[in-house]
């Protein structure tokens, strides 16, 4: 009987010399794998910088907002849509930081739910008393409620600036825009404060990825944002993908504006690009990131040898040759061309599924907390 | 014949099953506290809209508010079978009402809640009150001291079973020459203090499996083996605590701890209930030494038949075609523990005869642990689908069909489509048939 144990220690014996023989052959020493460095680099060199351009946008748009609620001419409007445009368009390269600060206050509810209620809107003009916290104001606020006061109200210039020098609800209509700015400045700040403090230490310091981590957090966030508000709400609604074939020209991002719509959807596609590769805001620096990450997990399709990351991009590729193919209008395209719309919705879901099944499988992203025996 | 005769003759001491009963009891127990503590009978039990259940049990459902009952009723089922009091009734009660609870949703089944009900149910035949018991104390005519070995051997086959046969579906390809889904998992630990960096290696991984493998495969023998057993046993300690800091499988490593001292002798067993009986004061009545506890009659071909279908269950993959990994046909019920690293992702379209469709995305009916499940078996996408057909029947629709969309990853693999997409699952019927509308796993895994 004592053979079955000498043959057992022989076995573990024999097994780890023949991989630790391995263990100095093998050339991954960790590097790559530490979770802290991409959480770091996240967090300094995108997160906080993409914050810090989309607040000055966002002050230059205040600014412009005050002048044209001091003085409403046709200068003033201009240079507010202006500013509201530029701000609309850099926000897009935030609004996918769906976890932690942003994530705990919802900033996005309050930013960019569309299209807008303007029966609502009309409402909370009348009465400035109005709650703007629950549900059913997020559509009466944020970037899309702006869209309709600064580009809706009327159906030209003049008729948009008669809106605002009513001499009986001018003021009421100016005051409701501050209260939007206003509203929208405070949230920012909340988030970019915590992202300044101590937030930042926590994001980092978090490195597991059971659930309520950071990667698990962020990697969860980044999935539901493409999923949810690139792919689904910029064009699976509009485009009907996603409501039973009923088209909706009225619901694409920007609707009053009209020629903004693609280059904001672009836009938000390029940040999630460059945030899953780890470039650097405002250059074109790349650091540890999600795609380095798998990379050292050696997370590749066995059939081609392609790594997941090349794939991922691949399809990110694809998702931007059909974006180019759109006119700026997009409301004009679910009108006129919509198997375009659906083209994108089509490719973008493919992208969806390899972040959300291959790259949360590769990195053991956990879902729930309940117990498992992995089967 | 008489080997068997006189094996089935041997007797042994009382002490090592009421070890048993008192740590399996206690664990059960726990186990519901934590269970109802973690609010996970609010979470798995009674928000859901929906439950998945097992083939032929479809009767057994959540109970609304009354689930809390029944969680009760097994909490203390397991503390009567702790104290041995009225014990026959508390051991039925407690099979009973925890084998509900695990067929009541699919989408919880783990294999160690798959042991507790088989141990259960074991335990409601075994004499585990006779000895160091209420029961015992209190109708000193059932007390003895002794009781036929293959009661105890019984528990010991049964983990015997569970461990070799965890080990058999471990000679895989994927597990052995690729370290899959250690490979996966180990990394993800790789922050954890002192032994956390040694998760960044590949071979690692190898050492893990192999040596997993090889512990499976072996410790039912090591532990059995009076020579090996003191070290069989340190590494059932290594090895589970190893698995309990690594993986959230809950308390299957502190009940398989616990358990494995089944194979350990009697006098081993005599002092944990002195020492038990000094701690808790707790004095058993003198029994005469060779007092003898009997099973009825129908007891001993009753447990033959259950091992008959032990040994045989776990093999009933081979009655299907296509890999099993991908298929899941028969995956259940076989000791397939830790196996695969399985994910994906589905949607649903519900058409009608009128032209009438929508495409359903199952987080509006699920839970996030539900929809986990669901999108990578087979069985429950087709429970979902005709939950599907029912609903939109009732709004309305006319001759529902439903159609998937599904992408499933296994093992790291790229994922592709796992069900096919032209096959109206509102018409297909759900049997121990193979299912034909799986797509082809389109890799091979080499193994059992």
């Amino acid at each position: 009987m004592n053979k079955i144990w000498i043959a057992f220690l022989t076995s573990f014996g024999l097994l780890s010399a023949s991989c630790s023989e391995k263990t100095n052959t093998k050339k991954d020493d960790g590097n790559g794998l530490d979770r802290t460095s991409f959480l770091t680099f996240y967090a300094d060199s995108i997160i906080r910088p993409s914050y810090q351009n989309f607040n000055s946008d966002f002050q230059l748009m205040r600014q412009s907002a005050e002048l044209f609620i001091a003085n409403p001419n046709e200068t003033n409007l201009t240079n507010f849509r202006n500013n509201w445009a530029s701000a609309y368009l850099s926000w897009q390269s935030v609004e996918l930081f769906d976890f932690g600060p942003a994530e705990k206050i919802t900033l996005r509810n309050f930013y960019n739910i569309y299209p807008a209620d303007t029966n609502g809107i009309h409402a909370n003009i009348l009465n400035p008393s109005n709650t703007l916290e629950t549900p059913v104001s997020y559509a009466q606020q944020g970037f899309p409620a702006l869209d309709y006061l600064l580009n809706g109200v009327g159906s030209n210039q003049t008729e948009i600036l008669n809106f605002y020098t009513n001499a009986d609800q001018g003021s009421k209509r100016t005051a409701y825009i501050k209260r939007l700015i206003d509203k929208m400045d405070l949230l920012l700040s909340e988030v970019i404060t915590d992202w300044n403090g101590n937030y930042k230490n926590t994001f980092i310091s978090q490195t597991g990825l059971d659930i309520g981590s950071s990667t698990s957090l962020m990697v969860n966030g980044l999935v539901l944002h493409y999923e949810r508000f690139i792919r689904t709400g910029k064009f699976g609604i509009p485009s009907g993908v996603v409501s039973n074939g009923i088209l909706a020209p009225n619901k694409v991002e920007a609707f009053y504006k009209k020629d903004i719509s693609k280059s904001l959807a672009q836009a938000s596609h390029l940040a999630y690009i460059n945030y899953f590769n780890g470039k650097s805001f405002g250059s074109n620096q790349e650091g540890s990131s999600l795609k380095t990450y798998l990379d050292a997990l050696n997370a590749k399709d066995n059939v081609s040898g392609k790594n997941l990351s090349t794939l991922i991009n691949e399809q990110f590729a694809i998702v931007e040759a059909k974006l180019n193919l759109l006119n700026p209008n997009l409301s004009e395209e679910v009108t006129n061309n919509n198997s375009k719309m659906i083209d994108v919705a089509t490719e973008m879901q493919a992208v969806v599924r390899m972040l959300k099944v291959d790259m949360s499988s590769a990195m053991s992203i956990t879902i729930t907390y309940t117990d498992n025996d992995g089967d | 014949m008489t080997a068997i005769n006189t094996y089935f003759n041997k007797t042994t001491s009382a002490a090592p099953l009421a070890v048993f009963r008192i740590c399996f009891g206690l664990m059960m127990l726990f186990s519901i506290i934590r269970f109802w503590a973690n609010g996970w009978i609010k979470s798995l039990y009674i928000d859901p809209s929906y439950f998945f259940s097992y083939y032929g049990f479809e009767f057994v459902k959540p109970l609304g508010n009354y689930t809390y009952l029944l969680f009760a009723i097994c909490a203390v089922s397991a503390l009567f079978v702790a104290l041995g009091f009225l014990y026959r009734y508390a051991s039925l009660s407690l099979f009973v009402s925890f084998t509900y609870i695990e067929l009541m949703d699919k989408s919880t089944y783990l294999n160690h809640y798959y042991f507790i009900s088989l141990v259960c149910f074991l335990l409601v035949f075994l004499p585990a009150n006779c000895y160091f018991s209420l029961d015992a104390n209190r109708k000193p005519k059932y007390a003895s001291k002794l009781i036929p070995q293959w009661s105890i051997d019984s528990l010991k086959l049964m983990m015997a079973i569970l461990y070799f046969y965890a080990g058999l579906a471990k000679l895989n390809s994927d597990w052995l020459m690729h370290a899959l889904p250690l490979k996966i998992w180990l990394p993800a630990r790789n922050d954890m203090p002192i032994i956390g960096p040694i998760f960044n290696y590949n071979s690692t991984a190898y050492l893990f499996s192999w040596l997993g493998c090889l512990y499976d495969l072996s410790i039912p023998f090591l532990l059995w083996n009076k020579t090996t057993r003191p070290f069989a046993y340190a590494t059932v300690i290594i090895f589970h605590a190893l698995t309990a800091l690594l993986f959230p499988i809950g308390m299957f490593p502190h009940i398989m701890m616990v358990a494995a001292l089944v194979f350990f002798s009697p006098n081993f067993h005599s002092r944990i209930l002195s020492f038990i009986s000094k701690w808790v004061r707790f004095e058993p009545n003198a029994v005469a030494e060779n007092s003898l506890a009997k099973n009825p009659s129908f007891v001993k071909p009753l447990f033959i038949l259950f091992f008959i279908v032990q040994l045989l269950l776990p093999f009933r993959h081979l009655a299907y075609p296509g890999e099993l990994f991908w298929t899941e046909e028969g995956y259940r019920f076989s000791w397939r523990v830790m196996l695969i690293e399985k994910a994906g992702s589905i949607q649903f379209t519900v058409k009608d005869s009128n032209g009438n469709f929508e495409v359903v995305n199952p987080k509006d009916y699920l839970s996030p642990l539900q929809e986990k499940m669901m999108a990578t078996q087979p069985d429950m996408i087709l429970q979902f689908a005709h939950h599907l057909r029912n609903k939109y029947k009732e709004l309305g629709y006319a001759q529902t069909s439903v159609y998937a969309d599904s992408y499933v990853t296994l093992n790291g693999r790229l994922g592709k489509q796992f069900i096919n997409p032209n096959t109206d699952l509102a018409k297909e019927e759900e049997s121990f048939a193979h299912k034909d509308w799986i797509k082809p796993f389109t890799d091979e895994i080499a193994g059992l």
